[in-house]
């Protein structure tokens, strides 16, 4: 049963009473569920349409149908806050906060810059610290910040020494979603389950980073197989023009702020490996914590610095948390739990297995972030139905390395992904949904082999 | 002296619109003007935060590809401007030309599967800036 987990801090679990509601309910909520799902993966509506539109729908259902008939009562509106993972909002506005900041001083941009110019125009070198560059900034803030903020500088660069820009973005796409699988903050997926399971930033890091560290080796020697012709084929001399201009694009606009910023990102970042320290401080208190304090300190317009956020995002996670607490609360779940143990043969190797390979092709195939919170109860179940899950928890890193390595297969698979071909597009470059999968598949076949080995001889 | 108005973007396939468009200019004496349009539409499906200054990003990304368009504009004596519009390609390069006065527009034609448009579309776009503007519209 789903309440017999009381280990996890899990707002999922703990708030929704799974009543003997059946029937018609369960394909009530299915149905939101599978709607929300098609929609958002296919682009059919805006992302956070879909969410709202879906736990609306939730919620109506509960009080309307629910008004005529007690069995269609899904979630109440005490139950859908409480289903709603509050450290994940948190972290993420905080997170915002502070990496608006940051954007605001260019930092990121003076760093790439001095990589390139470290470089000398060697193509490969260049490549090489971008891709390292984007995939240690997606795990440190978050994987769409870091391809928003040097992807556009990436692409200039690529044309400056005349090569394609594909050759560097699309691995930079790869390192953003394998970065942010190495930090509980780095890529949703990460974040939602890490938070789920009330795990510290610092057992997060010592767990996943090793493997992301090894995927992102692998990443680089592929694209040292793919691109080196290409590489090769770059020229090293750039116009002084062209190179003023690259260099005034990337200073530094503001120390003072830089200074500042800098410092409250420290903290925020010793935060993050002390708040277990403190009764278990969510990672969610620390980052609002830090942005606060920047605020506080840097003096921002405060309208201006709240129109920063991004409540889209916000009310996405809102959404969906809703959506698929609904479809717990009516069972659904848990059925498709009990089948996925029935497939797994109740061994743990073979359901952490099973679930890195099914979020990791489901992640290549559609979003990756309502996929995880769907099959976060489903995890829950295993972990504490299958003698030794709770003890090593590898069906949650499982769920985490699928979905993170996976969203690299295909450009719908993960949101830097599409941002990413949005960027291009804007250099009038099409990457196609062919063209990403040739470099994209093979990756994420790797990584995911790397993943599952890395699994079965850690845990 | 006319005026061409080049709407180009950074990719290898813009080069050749580009030079088509260098080319016209040197043989008639025009001026060119090269356009660069942000276009942020791709952002409006996602719900990924986006707390980046994006249109600023779009805007240093411009104005480089509009530089090295101008240097090979220059390097073959052409008289060169640069502009960047945020907005709607197709409604933004329609008014740039009745903001500059452009007597020309060159556009390029889709050139294999990194191009950023369709055949088809951009040709009925071509007919509807002659239609809005009087611009002569070359695909190229």
């Amino acid at each position: 049963m789903v309440n017999s987990i009381t280990i996890l801090s899990a707002p999922l679990v703990s708030a929704v009473n799974p009543s003997s509601m059946d029937g018609i309910v369960v394909f009530i909520s299915v149905g939101i569920f599978i709607f929300v799902f098609l929609t958002i993966s296919f682009h059919l509506l805006h992302e956070t349409t879909a969410a709202l539109l879906g736990a609306v729908t939730v919620l109506l259902v509960t009080y309307i149908g629910g008004h005529y008939n007690p069995d269609l009562r899904i979630l109440t509106f005490d139950d859908a806050m409480g289903v709603v993972d509050w450290n994940v909002i948190f972290l993420i506005m905080g997170m915002m906060i502070l990496m608006s900041i940051l954007d605001e001083t260019n930092v990121f941009k003076w760093l790439a810059f001095r990589l390139y110019s470290v470089a000398k125009g060697n193509a490969w070198a260049i490549a090489v610290s971008l891709i390292l560059l984007t995939g240690i900034t997606s795990a440190f803030l978050n994987d769409v910040t870091a391809i928003l903020m040097l992807v556009p500088l990436s692409i200039q660069m690529a044309s400056a020494i005349g090569l394609n820009p594909m050759v560097i973005v699309i691995p930079e796409v790869l390192a953003s979603n394998i970065g942010g699988a190495a930090t509980l903050i780095g890529d949703p997926p990460s974040t939602i389950v890490g938070s789920h399971i009330g795990i510290s930033f610092t057992d997060y890091l010592v767990n996943m980073a090793p493997v992301a560290i090894i995927c992102m080796i692998a990443l680089l020697v592929i694209n040292w197989f793919q691109y080196r012709k290409d590489y090769g084929d770059a020229k090293r001399k750039v116009s002084k023009t062209l190179t003023d201009q690259l260099a005034s694009d990337a200073q530094i606009s503001n120390y003072v702020t830089l200074r500042k910023a800098l410092v409250i990102s420290l903290l925020t970042f010793i935060g993050f490996f002390v708040a277990d320290i403190f009764g278990q401080m969510p990672v969610g208190v620390v980052a609002l914590s830090g942005a606060t304090f920047l605020i506080v300190w840097v003096k921002p317009d405060i309208h201006h610095m709240l129109r920063q956020v991004n409540w889209t995002t916000l009310l996405f996670f809102i959404g969906l948390f809703i959506v698929v607490g609904g479809m717990e609360a009516t069972g659904a779940i848990e059925w498709l739990a009990s089948q996925v143990i029935l497939l797994a043969g109740n061994s743990l190797d073979r359901a952490a297995v099973l679930i890195t390979w099914v979020a990791g092709i489901s992640s290549g195939i559609v979003a990756n972030i309502p996929f995880t919170i769907a099959a976060l109860p489903v995890a829950d179940y295993l972990t504490a139905n299958i003698p030794g899950g709770t003890e090593s928890r590898i069906i949650y890193w499982a769920l985490i390395l699928g979905a993170d390595l996976g969203g690299n297969a295909t450009y719908l698979g993960s949101a830097p992904n599409i941002v990413a071909v949005g960027l291009l597009s804007q250099a009038g470059i099409r990457l196609s949904f062919s063209r990403f999968a040739r470099d994209g598949v093979p990756v994420t076949v790797l990584t995911l082999i790397i993943a599952t080995i890395y699994l079965l001889i850690r845990y | 002296m006319g005026l061409i108005l080049c709407a180009t973007r950074g990719g290898e396939a813009s080069y050749r619109t580009q030079q088509a468009a260098i080319a016209l200019a040197k043989e008639q004496g025009d001026e060119i003007i090269f356009l660069y349009i942000i276009d942020l539409s791709f952002l409006n499906k996602s719900a990924a935060p986006i707390v980046v200054n994006i249109e600023n990003e779009l805007d240093q990304m411009g104005r480089f590809f509009l530089l090295m368009a101008k240097e090979r504009a220059t390097e073959q004596g052409v008289e060169v401007r640069t502009i960047t519009r945020k907005g709607i390609v197709q409604e933004e390069i329609i008014n740039a030309v009745l903001d500059e006065g452009a007597t020309q527009v060159v556009l390029g034609r889709p050139a294999g599967i990194q191009s950023a448009f369709q055949t088809s579309s951009l040709e009925t776009f071509a007919a509807e800036i002659e239609r809005e503007t009087k611009a002569i519209t070359i695909l190229v």
